[in-house]
Protein backbone atom coordinates (compact mmCIF):
# COMPACT_ATOMS: atom_id res chain seq x y z
CA UNK A 1 0.00 0.00 0.00
CA UNK A 2 0.95 3.73 -0.31
CA UNK A 3 0.88 6.17 2.46
CA UNK A 4 -1.21 8.75 1.35
CA UNK A 5 -0.33 11.54 4.11
CA UNK A 6 1.70 12.03 6.96
CA UNK A 7 1.27 11.05 9.63
CA UNK A 8 2.39 11.27 13.55
CA UNK A 9 1.75 8.84 16.18
CA UNK A 10 3.27 8.65 19.76
CA UNK A 11 4.68 11.43 22.41
CA UNK A 12 8.45 12.39 23.73
CA UNK A 13 7.58 11.83 26.87
CA UNK A 14 10.23 9.03 29.06
CA UNK A 15 8.90 5.00 28.07
CA UNK A 16 7.17 6.72 24.85
CA UNK A 17 8.23 6.72 20.84
CA UNK A 18 7.25 9.43 18.51
CA UNK A 19 7.00 7.87 14.88
CA UNK A 20 6.49 10.13 11.70
CA UNK A 21 5.61 8.26 8.80
CA UNK A 22 5.64 9.87 5.45
CA UNK A 23 5.55 8.56 1.70
CA UNK A 24 8.94 7.62 0.12
CA UNK A 25 10.25 5.89 -2.88
CA UNK A 26 13.09 3.86 -1.49
CA UNK A 27 12.30 1.24 0.89
CA UNK A 28 11.88 1.94 4.26
CA UNK A 29 14.62 5.36 5.17
CA UNK A 30 14.69 5.39 8.45
CA UNK A 31 16.08 8.53 10.69
CA UNK A 32 16.06 7.59 14.22
CA UNK A 33 17.22 9.49 17.55
CA UNK A 34 17.37 7.58 20.58
CA UNK A 35 20.06 7.52 23.89
CA UNK A 36 19.70 3.65 23.20
CA UNK A 37 20.69 3.57 19.46
CA UNK A 38 23.70 1.45 19.88
CA UNK A 39 21.90 -0.65 21.80
CA UNK A 40 18.62 -0.94 20.43
CA UNK A 41 18.65 1.06 17.19
CA UNK A 42 18.55 -2.02 14.88
CA UNK A 43 15.35 -3.85 17.06
CA UNK A 44 13.38 -0.79 17.23
CA UNK A 45 13.35 -0.54 13.13
CA UNK A 46 13.00 -3.80 13.08
CA UNK A 47 9.57 -3.59 15.16
CA UNK A 48 8.35 -0.96 12.78
CA UNK A 49 9.44 -2.80 9.78
CA UNK A 50 7.45 -5.43 10.75
CA UNK A 51 4.50 -3.40 11.56
CA UNK A 52 4.51 -1.39 7.97
CA UNK A 53 4.95 -5.04 6.31
CA UNK A 54 2.07 -5.99 8.06
CA UNK A 55 0.18 -3.28 5.94
CA UNK A 56 1.98 -4.09 3.16
CA UNK A 57 3.61 -0.98 3.03
CA UNK A 58 6.81 -0.89 0.84
CA UNK A 59 8.29 2.33 0.89
CA UNK A 60 8.38 4.87 3.49
CA UNK A 61 10.28 7.80 5.19
CA UNK A 62 10.20 6.99 9.15
CA UNK A 63 11.21 9.28 11.97
CA UNK A 64 11.87 7.77 14.80
CA UNK A 65 12.36 10.09 18.40
CA UNK A 66 12.62 7.28 21.10
CA UNK A 67 12.19 7.96 24.65
CA UNK A 68 12.89 4.35 25.68
CA UNK A 69 9.92 2.66 24.87
CA UNK A 70 9.21 -1.13 25.55
CA UNK A 71 8.89 -3.09 22.30
CA UNK A 72 5.01 -3.38 22.81
CA UNK A 73 5.20 0.22 22.85
CA UNK A 74 7.07 0.96 19.87
CA UNK A 75 4.35 -1.46 18.27
CA UNK A 76 1.25 0.10 18.87
CA UNK A 77 2.37 3.93 18.11
CA UNK A 78 3.86 2.33 14.62
CA UNK A 79 0.56 0.61 14.49
CA UNK A 80 -1.20 4.14 15.02
CA UNK A 81 0.94 5.93 12.50
CA UNK A 82 0.41 3.47 10.10
CA UNK A 83 -4.08 3.46 10.15
CA UNK A 84 -3.30 6.93 9.59
CA UNK A 85 -0.80 8.12 6.77
CA UNK A 86 -2.32 4.74 4.88
CA UNK A 87 -6.26 6.78 6.12
CA UNK A 88 -7.29 4.04 7.45
CA UNK A 89 -8.61 4.85 10.91
CA UNK A 90 -11.80 3.89 10.25
CA UNK A 91 -11.29 0.47 9.02
CA UNK A 92 -8.49 -1.19 11.53
CA UNK A 93 -7.17 -4.06 9.55
CA UNK A 94 -7.94 -6.33 12.57
CA UNK A 95 -5.80 -9.15 11.23
CA UNK A 96 -2.46 -7.16 12.00
CA UNK A 97 -4.14 -6.50 15.42
CA UNK A 98 -3.98 -9.84 17.07
CA UNK B 1 1.52 14.26 40.86
CA UNK B 2 -0.55 15.57 37.83
CA UNK B 3 0.67 18.48 35.74
CA UNK B 4 -1.91 19.08 32.91
CA UNK B 5 -1.69 21.33 29.64
CA UNK B 6 -4.20 23.89 28.82
CA UNK B 7 -4.51 26.43 26.49
CA UNK B 8 -3.21 29.89 27.55
CA UNK B 9 -5.55 32.47 25.62
CA UNK B 10 -3.47 35.51 25.38
CA UNK B 11 -6.28 37.82 24.69
CA UNK B 12 -7.17 37.40 27.94
CA UNK B 13 -4.98 40.31 29.81
CA UNK B 14 -3.68 38.62 33.17
CA UNK B 15 -3.09 35.10 31.30
CA UNK B 16 -0.87 37.70 29.37
CA UNK B 17 0.92 39.27 31.79
CA UNK B 18 1.41 35.98 33.70
CA UNK B 19 2.76 34.09 30.50
CA UNK B 20 4.82 37.45 30.11
CA UNK B 21 6.54 37.31 33.29
CA UNK B 22 7.06 33.56 33.41
CA UNK B 23 9.08 34.22 29.69
CA UNK B 24 10.88 37.09 31.05
CA UNK B 25 12.57 35.48 33.98
CA UNK B 26 14.21 33.07 31.62
CA UNK B 27 15.26 35.39 29.06
CA UNK B 28 12.56 35.98 26.39
CA UNK B 29 11.78 39.61 26.25
CA UNK B 30 10.80 40.51 23.28
CA UNK B 31 7.20 40.88 23.07
CA UNK B 32 6.72 43.36 19.85
CA UNK B 33 3.10 43.44 18.63
CA UNK B 34 4.66 42.65 15.46
CA UNK B 35 6.01 39.03 16.78
CA UNK B 36 2.91 38.21 19.27
CA UNK B 37 -0.03 38.87 16.58
CA UNK B 38 1.74 36.16 14.45
CA UNK B 39 0.67 33.33 17.67
CA UNK B 40 -1.98 30.83 16.51
CA UNK B 41 -2.42 28.91 19.95
CA UNK B 42 -0.24 29.07 22.94
CA UNK B 43 -0.11 26.57 25.79
CA UNK B 44 1.08 25.89 29.36
CA UNK B 45 2.03 22.73 31.71
CA UNK B 46 0.77 23.99 34.75
CA UNK B 47 1.60 21.86 37.99
CA UNK B 48 -0.64 20.99 41.25
CA UNK B 49 -0.52 24.21 42.17
CA UNK B 50 -1.65 25.83 38.92
CA UNK B 51 1.70 27.68 38.52
CA UNK B 52 2.19 28.07 35.22
CA UNK B 53 5.85 25.66 34.61
CA UNK B 54 6.09 25.51 30.72
CA UNK B 55 4.92 27.20 27.85
CA UNK B 56 5.15 27.05 24.05
CA UNK B 57 3.19 28.76 21.18
CA UNK B 58 2.54 28.09 17.45
CA UNK B 59 3.20 30.59 14.96
CA UNK B 60 2.46 29.21 11.15
CA UNK B 61 4.92 26.60 11.24
CA UNK B 62 7.35 28.00 13.50
CA UNK B 63 7.74 26.94 17.61
CA UNK B 64 8.18 30.05 19.36
CA UNK B 65 8.55 31.07 22.84
CA UNK B 66 9.16 28.18 24.97
CA UNK B 67 10.09 28.38 28.25
CA UNK B 68 10.48 25.59 30.95
CA UNK B 69 11.13 25.62 34.66
CA UNK B 70 12.43 22.65 35.35
CA UNK B 71 11.89 23.40 39.49
CA UNK B 72 10.09 20.10 40.98
CA UNK B 73 9.97 18.44 38.08
CA UNK B 74 9.92 14.73 37.56
CA UNK B 75 13.37 14.59 35.86
CA UNK B 76 14.91 17.03 33.76
CA UNK B 77 13.53 17.29 30.23
CA UNK B 78 10.14 15.67 30.97
CA UNK B 79 8.24 19.19 31.02
CA UNK B 80 10.28 20.36 27.79
CA UNK B 81 9.39 17.10 26.26
CA UNK B 82 5.79 17.57 27.48
CA UNK B 83 5.17 20.68 26.09
CA UNK B 84 7.45 20.20 22.70
CA UNK B 85 4.99 16.72 22.51
CA UNK B 86 1.67 18.58 22.53
CA UNK B 87 2.77 21.70 20.09
CA UNK B 88 3.86 18.89 17.71
CA UNK B 89 0.69 16.80 18.15
CA UNK B 90 -1.11 20.09 17.26
CA UNK B 91 0.68 21.23 14.33
CA UNK B 92 -0.10 17.33 13.15
CA UNK B 93 -3.56 18.19 13.39
CA UNK B 94 -3.33 21.86 11.18
CA UNK B 95 -1.60 19.00 8.97
CA UNK B 96 1.61 20.76 9.63
CA UNK B 97 4.48 18.09 9.82
CA UNK B 98 7.49 19.92 9.07
CA UNK B 99 8.31 22.59 11.56
CA UNK B 100 11.44 25.17 12.54
CA UNK B 101 12.16 26.29 15.96
CA UNK B 102 14.68 29.19 16.75
CA UNK B 103 16.34 29.01 19.88
CA UNK B 104 19.44 29.95 22.07
CA UNK B 105 22.26 27.87 21.24
CA UNK B 106 22.34 26.44 24.72
CA UNK B 107 19.00 25.04 24.24
CA UNK B 108 20.39 23.45 20.80
CA UNK B 109 21.15 19.87 22.16
CA UNK B 110 17.24 19.75 23.88
CA UNK B 111 16.45 20.02 20.75
CA UNK B 112 18.49 17.60 19.22
CA UNK B 113 17.21 15.01 21.75
CA UNK B 114 14.18 15.11 20.34
CA UNK B 115 14.43 15.00 16.75
CA UNK B 116 15.06 18.49 15.42
CA UNK B 117 18.02 18.76 13.13
CA UNK B 118 20.14 21.99 13.19
CA UNK B 119 20.10 24.64 9.81
CA UNK B 120 22.57 26.70 11.35
CA UNK B 121 23.92 27.82 14.33
CA UNK B 122 25.55 31.43 15.06
CA UNK B 123 26.65 32.91 18.06
CA UNK B 124 23.10 34.45 18.25
CA UNK B 125 20.83 31.67 18.05
CA UNK B 126 20.17 28.43 16.40
CA UNK B 127 17.35 27.25 13.61
CA UNK B 128 16.35 24.02 13.84
CA UNK B 129 13.85 21.92 12.01
CA UNK B 130 11.61 18.92 11.90
CA UNK B 131 9.61 16.61 10.27
CA UNK B 132 9.25 16.34 6.21
CA UNK B 133 9.61 17.52 4.14
CA UNK B 134 13.38 18.62 4.80
CA UNK B 135 16.01 20.20 3.69
CA UNK B 136 17.30 17.02 2.22
CA UNK B 137 13.68 15.87 0.29
CA UNK B 138 14.41 20.30 -0.68
CA UNK B 139 17.84 19.45 -1.90
CA UNK B 140 16.21 15.98 -3.45
CA UNK B 141 14.10 17.93 -6.14
CA UNK B 142 16.84 20.11 -7.44
CA UNK B 143 18.18 18.87 -10.60
CA UNK B 144 21.99 18.28 -10.40
CA UNK B 145 25.05 19.46 -12.27
CA UNK B 146 28.09 17.30 -13.04
CA UNK B 147 30.81 18.35 -10.08
CA UNK B 148 33.75 19.89 -11.90
CA UNK B 149 31.59 22.01 -13.75
CA UNK B 150 31.26 26.35 -12.93
CA UNK B 151 28.33 26.75 -11.15
CA UNK B 152 26.67 30.05 -10.04
CA UNK B 153 23.37 30.92 -8.19
CA UNK B 154 21.56 33.96 -7.54
CA UNK B 155 18.84 34.42 -5.11
CA UNK B 156 16.12 37.20 -6.05
CA UNK B 157 12.15 37.94 -4.94
CA UNK B 158 11.71 39.24 -8.61
CA UNK B 159 8.81 41.16 -7.72
CA UNK B 160 8.77 41.38 -10.81
CA UNK B 161 11.24 40.03 -13.13
CA UNK B 162 13.39 43.07 -14.41
CA UNK B 163 15.69 43.94 -17.06
CA UNK B 164 17.94 44.36 -14.36
CA UNK B 165 17.62 40.26 -13.34
CA UNK B 166 18.04 39.43 -16.47
CA UNK B 167 21.06 41.55 -16.99
CA UNK B 168 22.43 39.63 -13.11
CA UNK B 169 21.59 35.80 -14.72
CA UNK B 170 22.79 36.40 -17.97
CA UNK B 171 26.35 37.81 -17.16
CA UNK B 172 25.97 34.95 -14.59
CA UNK B 173 25.36 32.40 -17.72
CA UNK B 174 28.32 34.12 -19.66
CA UNK B 175 30.26 33.30 -16.87
CA UNK B 176 29.36 29.94 -15.88
CA UNK B 177 28.66 26.42 -16.90
CA UNK B 178 25.31 26.26 -15.15
CA UNK B 179 23.40 28.90 -12.87
CA UNK B 180 20.54 27.79 -10.19
CA UNK B 181 18.05 30.96 -10.23
CA UNK B 182 16.72 30.44 -6.64
CA UNK B 183 13.01 32.66 -6.22
CA UNK B 184 12.50 33.30 -2.66
CA UNK B 185 9.57 31.87 -1.24
CA UNK B 186 7.83 33.91 0.83
CA UNK B 187 4.28 35.38 -0.31
CA UNK B 188 4.42 38.72 0.51
CA UNK B 189 5.09 40.68 -2.29
CA UNK B 190 2.84 42.37 -5.22
CA UNK B 191 3.35 39.66 -7.66
CA UNK B 192 2.33 36.40 -5.70
CA UNK B 193 5.22 33.56 -5.64
CA UNK B 194 3.93 31.13 -8.60
CA UNK B 195 3.72 34.74 -10.58
CA UNK B 196 7.15 35.69 -9.72
CA UNK B 197 8.67 32.14 -10.49
CA UNK B 198 6.86 32.09 -14.17
CA UNK B 199 8.23 35.14 -14.56
CA UNK B 200 11.63 34.61 -13.86
CA UNK B 201 11.41 30.95 -15.62
CA UNK B 202 10.02 32.85 -19.37
CA UNK B 203 12.46 35.53 -18.53
CA UNK B 204 15.47 33.11 -18.79
CA UNK B 205 13.53 30.16 -20.85
CA UNK B 206 16.33 31.27 -23.66
CA UNK B 207 19.02 30.48 -21.50
CA UNK B 208 19.59 26.97 -21.82
CA UNK B 209 22.31 26.86 -18.59
CA UNK B 210 20.02 28.37 -15.92
CA UNK B 211 17.74 26.14 -13.80
CA UNK B 212 15.23 28.16 -12.36
CA UNK B 213 14.28 26.77 -8.65
CA UNK B 214 11.85 27.34 -5.86
CA UNK B 215 14.19 28.54 -2.85
CA UNK B 216 11.66 26.95 0.02
CA UNK B 217 12.10 27.55 3.37
CA UNK B 218 15.44 27.89 3.29
CA UNK B 219 16.68 31.08 1.14
CA UNK B 220 15.90 34.67 2.91
CA UNK B 221 12.79 32.75 4.17
CA UNK B 222 10.65 34.55 6.75
CA UNK B 223 10.99 31.92 8.91
CA UNK B 224 14.84 33.17 9.34
CA UNK B 225 13.45 36.21 10.17
CA UNK B 226 13.28 35.68 13.64
CA UNK B 227 13.11 39.31 15.30
CA UNK B 228 12.96 37.28 18.46
CA UNK B 229 15.99 37.32 20.69
CA UNK B 230 17.21 40.78 19.57
CA UNK B 231 15.80 44.62 20.02
CA UNK B 232 17.97 46.29 18.22
CA UNK B 233 17.32 46.92 14.40
CA UNK B 234 20.78 47.04 13.05
CA UNK B 235 21.09 43.43 15.19
CA UNK B 236 18.13 41.80 13.67
CA UNK B 237 19.50 42.59 10.33
CA UNK B 238 22.73 41.69 11.42
CA UNK B 239 21.74 38.42 12.53
CA UNK B 240 18.99 37.25 10.21
CA UNK B 241 20.88 38.23 7.19
CA UNK B 242 23.61 35.91 8.89
CA UNK B 243 21.53 33.29 9.27
CA UNK B 244 20.58 32.71 5.94
CA UNK B 245 24.10 33.54 4.96
CA UNK B 246 24.96 30.46 7.00
CA UNK B 247 22.23 27.77 6.05
CA UNK B 248 23.14 28.54 2.49
CA UNK B 249 26.84 27.92 3.32
CA UNK B 250 26.13 24.77 4.97
CA UNK B 251 23.05 23.56 3.36
CA UNK B 252 22.42 24.18 0.09
CA UNK B 253 26.72 25.02 -1.21
CA UNK B 254 27.77 21.31 -1.07
CA UNK B 255 24.85 18.92 -2.22
CA UNK B 256 24.71 21.31 -5.45
CA UNK B 257 28.31 21.78 -5.97
CA UNK B 258 27.76 25.71 -6.13
CA UNK B 259 30.79 27.92 -6.52
CA UNK B 260 29.91 31.04 -7.07
CA UNK B 261 27.27 33.50 -5.64
CA UNK B 262 25.67 36.44 -7.74
CA UNK B 263 24.47 39.70 -6.11
CA UNK B 264 23.37 42.56 -7.52
CA UNK B 265 24.85 45.79 -6.21
CA UNK B 266 22.13 48.00 -4.28
CA UNK B 267 23.41 51.34 -3.19
CA UNK B 268 20.19 52.53 -1.76
CA UNK B 269 18.97 49.92 0.33
CA UNK B 270 20.90 49.94 3.64
CA UNK B 271 19.48 46.52 4.87
CA UNK B 272 20.98 44.99 1.28
CA UNK B 273 23.98 46.21 1.79
CA UNK B 274 24.41 44.54 5.36
CA UNK B 275 22.82 41.74 3.64
CA UNK B 276 25.97 41.46 0.52
CA UNK B 277 28.15 42.05 2.88
CA UNK B 278 26.99 39.33 5.16
CA UNK B 279 26.95 37.33 2.26
CA UNK B 280 30.52 38.17 1.43
CA UNK B 281 31.89 37.18 4.96
CA UNK B 282 30.03 33.83 5.28
CA UNK B 283 30.35 32.55 1.68
CA UNK B 284 33.79 34.56 0.78
CA UNK B 285 36.21 31.58 2.21
CA UNK B 286 34.39 28.85 0.34
CA UNK B 287 33.21 29.90 -3.29
CA UNK B 288 33.47 33.10 -5.12
CA UNK B 289 31.12 36.14 -4.19
CA UNK B 290 30.38 38.50 -7.08
CA UNK B 291 29.08 41.66 -7.05
CA UNK B 292 27.34 42.96 -9.88
CA UNK B 293 26.48 47.11 -10.44
CA UNK B 294 23.23 47.40 -11.11
CA UNK B 295 22.32 47.70 -14.94
CA UNK B 296 21.39 51.84 -15.49
CA UNK B 297 18.99 52.80 -19.02
CA UNK B 298 19.14 55.68 -18.89
CA UNK B 299 21.41 56.69 -16.43
CA UNK B 300 18.87 55.02 -14.09
CA UNK B 301 19.17 52.58 -11.95
CA UNK B 302 16.77 49.63 -13.03
CA UNK B 303 14.36 48.43 -10.16
CA UNK B 304 11.38 46.51 -9.54
CA UNK B 305 10.30 49.75 -7.30
CA UNK B 306 10.08 51.68 -10.42
CA UNK B 307 8.12 48.74 -11.82
CA UNK B 308 5.80 48.63 -9.33
CA UNK B 309 4.88 52.17 -8.71
CA UNK B 310 4.29 52.41 -12.68
CA UNK B 311 1.87 49.62 -11.73
CA UNK B 312 0.43 51.94 -8.63
CA UNK B 313 -0.34 54.77 -11.08
CA UNK B 314 -1.90 52.74 -13.98
CA UNK B 315 0.87 54.06 -16.13
CA UNK B 316 2.50 50.75 -17.53
CA UNK B 317 4.73 52.86 -20.43
CA UNK B 318 6.97 54.64 -17.69
CA UNK B 319 8.36 50.94 -16.93
CA UNK B 320 8.47 49.28 -20.08
CA UNK B 321 12.08 49.88 -20.25
CA UNK B 322 12.91 48.50 -17.20
CA UNK B 323 11.26 45.23 -17.78
CA UNK B 324 11.34 42.01 -20.66
CA UNK B 325 8.49 41.45 -23.20
CA UNK B 326 7.49 38.67 -21.26
CA UNK B 327 7.07 40.80 -18.11
CA UNK B 328 5.52 43.85 -20.26
CA UNK B 329 2.95 41.24 -20.85
CA UNK B 330 1.71 39.42 -18.08
CA UNK B 331 1.39 43.00 -16.10
CA UNK B 332 -0.71 44.04 -19.07
CA UNK B 333 -2.94 41.47 -19.10
CA UNK B 334 -3.24 41.50 -15.42
CA UNK B 335 -3.06 45.17 -14.61
CA UNK B 336 -6.92 45.41 -13.18
CA UNK B 337 -5.80 42.58 -10.72
CA UNK B 338 -2.32 43.86 -9.48
CA UNK B 339 -3.54 46.89 -8.92
CA UNK B 340 -6.99 45.86 -6.93
CA UNK B 341 -3.80 43.99 -4.63
CA UNK B 342 -2.51 47.64 -4.19
CA UNK B 343 -5.58 48.98 -3.14
CA UNK B 344 -6.58 46.00 -0.98
CA UNK B 345 -3.31 47.44 1.01
CA UNK B 346 -0.43 45.92 -0.86
CA UNK B 347 2.90 47.41 0.26
CA UNK B 348 4.84 48.18 -2.87
CA UNK B 349 7.87 49.61 -1.27
CA UNK B 350 10.14 47.42 0.19
CA UNK B 351 10.59 43.90 -1.67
Amino acid sequence: MEIKKTAIAGTLESSDVQIMLSAGSNGFEFDLESDVAKQFGDQIKETITKVLKMYDVKNAKIKVVDKGALDLVIKARAIAAVQRALDIVDAPKWEVLK
Amino acid sequence: MTERIQDIYLSNKSAKQEWMAFLKKRGIKNFAESETKLIEQTIGLFDEQDRLVATGSIANNVIKYVAVCDIGAHNKGARFNKIISEIESRLAQLNKFHYFVFTKPRYQTSFEYIGFKALAATEFGVILEKGTPNVDDYLDEIPRFDAGNKIASIVMNANPFTNGHRYLVEKAAKENDYVYVFVVKQDASLFKTAERLELVKEGTADLENVAVINGGDYMVSFVSFPAYFIKNTDKIIKYQTLLDARIFRTQIIKPLGITSRYLGNEPLSHTTDLYNEALQKELGAEIDVVIVDRLEVDKEVVSATKVREAIAEGDVNKCLKYIPSTTVAYITANLDRLQLRIKKGQRIDGN
